[in-house]
């Protein structure tokens, strides 16, 4: 997997934490930036590239973002939700 | 005694897997800084011992990191006989890949491995059969679906778990699935191949969540929910709380009955039933605030909480996982900064436990609730709705709060943590919403009375002892003004003249260093009046009479908001942050803080 910089990313992609509510994505990959203990703590609960995910929503007060991977239902904060390139699942 | 190790995931049924394997009586061993809870409970002749719940063996925070680093040790332990792996049956998907990392754990140390597939009640209520022959044969384990709450599969779970223990051979190791990529494949062809869809699982979830994360109804819901939480604190509790106050009240009549007059019964009365006895009237609340915060826990709402508060608490420099300390900060603070262990950051870790002693623990209560009856006419508004003395006590804990969130607001400006890197975000799963079992709740409530009954009570009575001998002694000098402890007080008098508070107060603060609650019982030996702890207001009266300024009052309230008067808090702060430093500076900052504001009070108003 190649990572890019948060700087060269292609304007085609978005963040998760651009995400629309209720839409399910596609991981595309994450972006350097992210501790590597988190990267695979975010591989272990399914955010892989390949795999997809529905945006459940924000918390109250445009607070983190929540999201459904697999079967658990996880809330992630904004910094990581900017560092996971999505696609829209067609 | 032969060993059985207990793993999983959090909120899936482990605990009273636990309970209902070993019964109600355990052991727990805390030690803390060295390690997390560990529950320990006779299972016919094995010991079965409960390790914390992780998501993960590979850790994000400290309590994960421990539990993880225990477990690795339980499983090289030759005595160690079995392991069972217990898993979340409805959520195959997300639990697969901590069993198979757990099972590969087990297979380097050769120890056998039972899969335990709990809640498989709610599998049934899908109408969802399990096909665990199968699975087992792919897992290369032996595998159980039960249900540990309707005990369905409990009788075959543990003649298997026996059977398998009991064998004199190491069983044969696991089998090898590979690497953790190999892993994390398995573990998603497994669960998609035996699994139920998530959609089913988490339809009722995601229902509940849309109005309990809702920007409105959700904050409604957070603002009644901790309205009644600290309701309940105080009028749950209260019943129990006088039971208490008058049982020991009814054993000190009659214990010094027997004795008759002397001494010795002025001892009893003063030092032992006035002092001790009045700390053990927390005791109900303590549990009570245990007994709703593991309501809240197990039915899984405190990670809405958490999740709400996220946003609010990092403009102080705090995470959202913040909000359980600091909301079990307000029984004792010690239990309080063990919690923070729960923090991925190590920053907002250390920052949260700066400041949660300035929560307004059931320590200050008594304080609070004698110099209020002394300074606040007792009044009621808008037809006994809104109590004077009530505004008071809300306005004090919101003071707590406000401190600690503007200290916390200066402390992430400054404090630099050792390794900014290692910095983790907030990552928090959701459980689902679930009606909680009594049987961890009950053991979970009895352990915090017992825990705090231990911690407390040495020093409160060494405190007590040591204050009615300096206050009794030289006896017949004369009265308290000419004992050991006056003299005390005269020569630190001119330290607490400015507060507008003489040598009286100044040696009920100094002794309530070592723990808050004794300023009362020691103003009340002081006052000269017997069992003045367990009679408030006979003692508000004395000192209003005495009288007590607004101002010196006033400033008292504050210096006991803010100061860290705490000897086992302190300790424990020291223990987890592993820095005289840091808890010394806390005691001098908070101290002179405190002395600041209660100056400005005295002078002021």
């Amino acid at each position: 997997m190649t990572v890019l910089n948060p700087a060269t990313q292609t304007p085609a992609c978005h963040t998760l934490w651009d995400a629309p509510k209720k839409a399910s994505v596609c991981v595309v990959q994450l972006l350097a930036g992210l501790n590597p203990q988190v990267v695979n703590r975010l591989y272990e609960m399914g955010l892989e590239p390949g795999q997809t995910l529905l945006c459940l929503g924000r918390g109250p007060f445009n607070g983190p973002l929540i999201v459904q991977i697999q079967d658990c239902v996880y809330t992630l904060e904004q910094q990581v939700a900017e560092h996971i390139l999505i696609e829209p699942q067609l | 005694m032969k060993k059985i190790v207990l793993v999983g995931k959090p909120n899936s049924g482990k605990s009273l897997l636990f309970n209902q394997l070993t019964g109600l009586r355990q052991k727990v061993a805390n030690y803390p800084g060295v390690t997390v809870e560990l529950k320990s409970g006779r299972f016919a002749q094995f010991e079965l011992i409960d390790y914390p719940g992780a998501y993960s063996l590979s850790s994000l925070s400290r309590d994960e990191e421990i539990a993880v680093s225990k477990l690795r040790d339980a499983l090289q332990d030759p005595d160690t006989a079995l392991v069972i792996c217990n898993l979340d049956a409805t959520r195959l998907e997300s639990s697969l890949m901590f069993g198979l990392q757990v099972q590969a754990l087990a297979r380097q140390q050769q120890k056998a491995l039972v899969f335990a597939l709990n809640m498989a009640d709610e599998l049934q209520r899908f109408g969802h059969q399990l096909d665990t022959a199968a699975l087992s044969a792919a897992l290369g384990s032996p595998v159980y679906a039960i249900s540990a709450k309707t005990l369905l599969g409990i009788h075959e779970f543990r003649q298997g778990v026996l059977a398998l223990a009991e064998q004199a051979e190491p069983a044969a190791p696991a089998l090898n699935h590979g690497d953790e990529q190999a892993l994390r494949d398995l573990s998603r062809r497994l669960s998609r191949q035996y699994g139920l869809t998530a959609s089913l699982v988490l339809k009722n979830q995601n229902r509940i969540d849309t109005f309990m994360l809702n920007s409105l109804s959700g904050g409604l819901a957070f603002l009644a929910v901790m309205f009644l939480l600290f309701q309940s604190i105080f009028t749950l509790a209260a019943p129990f709380m006088d039971a208490v106050e008058a049982g020991i009240g009814a054993l000190a009549l009659w214990v010094t009955g027997f004795i008759g007059e002397g001494t010795t019964s002025d001892f009893l009365n003063d030092a032992i039933f006035g002092g001790v006895g009045s700390f053990l009237v927390f005791v109900p609340q303590i549990m009570m605030l245990t007994l709703i915060i593991g309501l809240l826990e197990d039915s899984g709402y405190l990670a809405r909480a958490a999740l709400i508060c996220h946003r609010p608490l990092s403009y102080f420099g705090l995470s959202g996982r913040s909000f359980i300390p600091y909301l079990s900060g307000h029984a004792c603070a010690i239990p309080a900064i063990m919690a923070a262990r729960t923090i991925e950051s190590p920053r907002k870790r250390l920052i949260t436990m700066m400041t949660i002693p300035l929560m307004a623990c059931s320590a200050r209560l008594p304080v609070y609730a004698l110099l209020i009856s002394v300074l606040i006419p007792e009044r009621a508004y808008l037809g006994g709705l809104v109590n004077l003395q009530g505004v008071a006590f809300f306005g004090l804990y919101l003071m707590g709060i406000v401190i600690a969130l503007l200290v916390s607001l200066m402390l992430s400006r400054f404090v630099v943590s050792k390794d900014e890197k290692s910095d983790m975000p907030f990552i928090l799963e959701l459980p689902n919403y679930r009606l909680p079992h009594w049987k961890p709740l009950i053991v979970r409530v009895f352990s915090a009375a017992k825990s705090f009954v231990y911690r407390s009570g040495p020093v409160i009575f060494a405190v007590t002892v040591l204050i009615w001998l300096f206050g009794y002694f030289p006896h017949n000098a004369g009265g308290l003004e000419h004992s050991y402890l006056g003299q005390i007080g005269h020569f630190i008098e001119p330290v607490f003249e400015p507060l507008g508070l003489d040598w009286r107060y100044g040696v009920a603060i100094l002794m309530s260093f070592l723990a808050r609650e004794v300023f009362v019982g020691a103003l009340g030996t002081l006052f000269g009046i017997d069992g003045a702890d367990e009679n408030i207001a006979g003692l508000a009266a004395n000192i209003q009479a005495d009288g007590l300024t607004l101002g010196a009052g006033v400033g008292l309230l504050l210096f006991y908001v803010v100061a860290l008067q705490c000897v086992a808090t302190v300790a424990t702060i020291r223990a987890e942050t592993g820095s005289n430093r840091i808890a010394a500076g806390l005691v001098i900052g908070y101290g002179l803080l405190a002395y600041a504001l209660a100056y400005l009070a005295a002078n002021l108003l």
